[in-house]
């Protein structure tokens, strides 16, 4: 059996200037994953590597990196579909380094805690306190069903051109699950979700580079959800704006005889 | 006072900043598009100030000071070149080409040419990435280098 090149991007801000990169070699062998590697390195080359995982299965979002230059999930990359002989793994980028390929996904959680990822609901008596569930028709949950599938991994907003700039913009993952939100018949939060959109940093900040789409591996298609947030934010806004002259037109004018 | 500044912070950042907006490598057809819409962007603002700037000799230059029949030949002399004709069949490849996308970007932000979302399928195929824009980034190409042989033949025909 061969062995795989691997090269980890080591850094500690601690202690190190600048990042550097530490080879290692790991025996091959088949359906081995990127993490399968990784692993390896750090279980008997070199203790000291550090990295995140945790379900090994592409469904907790922790093994988030950059992998021969594309964003991707250790877990989910097959080092074969690599062409077998070099593996180079570094952090997920716009995403401050913690050590080695752990980065901190404090502002990204923020950023989504921030879009308001839960139904409002005006009755709160019934939402703190629920008689019945809140159901919703098959054909409804179709429509939000892909983007439900986020696993916050980070890789989308990694991708994103605009936050590599951007510090205040949300992100492409959180802007996903604004729209998911948004499209779901069972929310009633319409205004207060465009609001917080239709800012100088939100979502007229994308300019649908499509990356995030791109390296999505759970086929949350963010830009589709961006896209298509941007038309219910300028269509709500018009209705809610049309609402007010409406009001103002009617408050002005003189009463009916 | 020491400071106590962690060696790595600035590194430790790790914000790719403008170089992400400029360098599409490994990217998708779209965030090719959308580097080439920025610096098209710029290259096309910095063209329409450089014309508002030339023409302006016309009728007394950016002083007022009036019209420069000499700044306006020697800005003829620059472009009545073929170097300078070259320039001018870029500006024209990159103004039609960022015309059409834009056109096309406008168009996805009113949610025309993207599919709706529905139940997905492994291995899954981003609508958000779908044929339909793919098309006009294509036709924005196409369109670009088409006017820009034609340009090309007209500045080119007049200098034989
Ligand atoms: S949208 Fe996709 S890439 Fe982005 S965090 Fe969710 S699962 Fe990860």
């Amino acid at each position: 059996m061969t062995d795989v090149r691997l090269l980890v991007q080591r850094f500690d801000p601690l202690t190190d200037e600048k990042p550097r990169f530490a080879e290692y070699s790991v025996p091959k062998r088949e359906g081995m994953t990127v993490l399968d590697a990784l692993l390896y390195a750090r279980d008997y080359l070199d203790h000291s590597i550090a990295l995140r995982f945790s379900c090994r299965q592409a469904s907790c979002g922790s093994c988030g990196m950059k992998i021969n230059g594309r964003l991707r999930l250790a877990c989910y990359t097959q080092v074969e579909e690599l062409g077998g002989e070099k593996v180079v793994a570094q952090p997920m980028d716009n995403f401050e380094i913690i050590k080695d390929l752990v980065t901190d996904l404090g502002s990204f959680f923020a950023k989504h805690k921030q879009l308001m990822p839960y139904v409002l609901r005006s009755d709160s008596q019934e939402m703190d306190h629920p008689s019945a569930e809140f159901l919703m028709k098959p054909e409804e949950l179709e429509k939000v069903l892909q983007f439900t599938y986020c696993i916050k991994c980070g890789l989308c907003t990694s991708s994103c051109p605009t936050v590599g700039t951007d510090a205040l913009f949300p992100g492409p993952q959180a802007l996903a699950q604004a729209y998911r939100y948004l499209s779901d018949e069972r929310d009633e939060g319409g205004k207060r979700r465009i609001d917080a959109l239709d800012t100088a940093h939100g979502v007229w900040r994308c300019h649908y580079a499509g990356s995030c789409s791109a390296v999505c591996p759970k086929g949350v298609d963010p830009a589709l959800g961006i896209q298509l947030l941007k038309r219910h934010v300028m269509s709500g806004k018009a209705r809610s704006e049309g609402a007010e002259v409406w009001k103002q037109q009617a408050a002005a004018a003189p009463p009916l005889k | 006072m020491a400071d106590n500044t962690p060696k790595g912070a600035e590194r430790a950042k790790n914000k790719r900043g403008i170089w992400g907006w400029i360098n599409p490598y490994h990217y998708n057809l779209e965030r090719w598009a959308y580097a080439f819409q920025r610096i098209t962007g710029v290259a096309v603002l910095a063209y329409v100030l450089g014309h508002l700037g030339d023409t302006s000799f016309f009728v007394g230059g950016p002083t007022g000071s009036g019209p420069s029949p000499s700044s306006w030949d020697f800005i003829g002399t620059i472009f009545e070149n073929s170097f300078g004709h070259l320039i001018l069949v870029l500006v024209v490849l990159v103004l039609v080409f960022h015309g059409v996308n834009g056109i096309r970007l406008i168009l996805a932000e009113f949610g025309f040419i993207l599919k709706k979302p529905s139940k997905i399928e492994y291995p899954y195929k981003a609508k958000g990435l779908g044929s339909g824009q793919k098309y006009l980034i294509w036709i924005g190409i196409a369109a670009g280098v088409a006017a820009a042989v034609w340009a090309f033949l007209v500045l080119f025909e007049g200098m034989g």
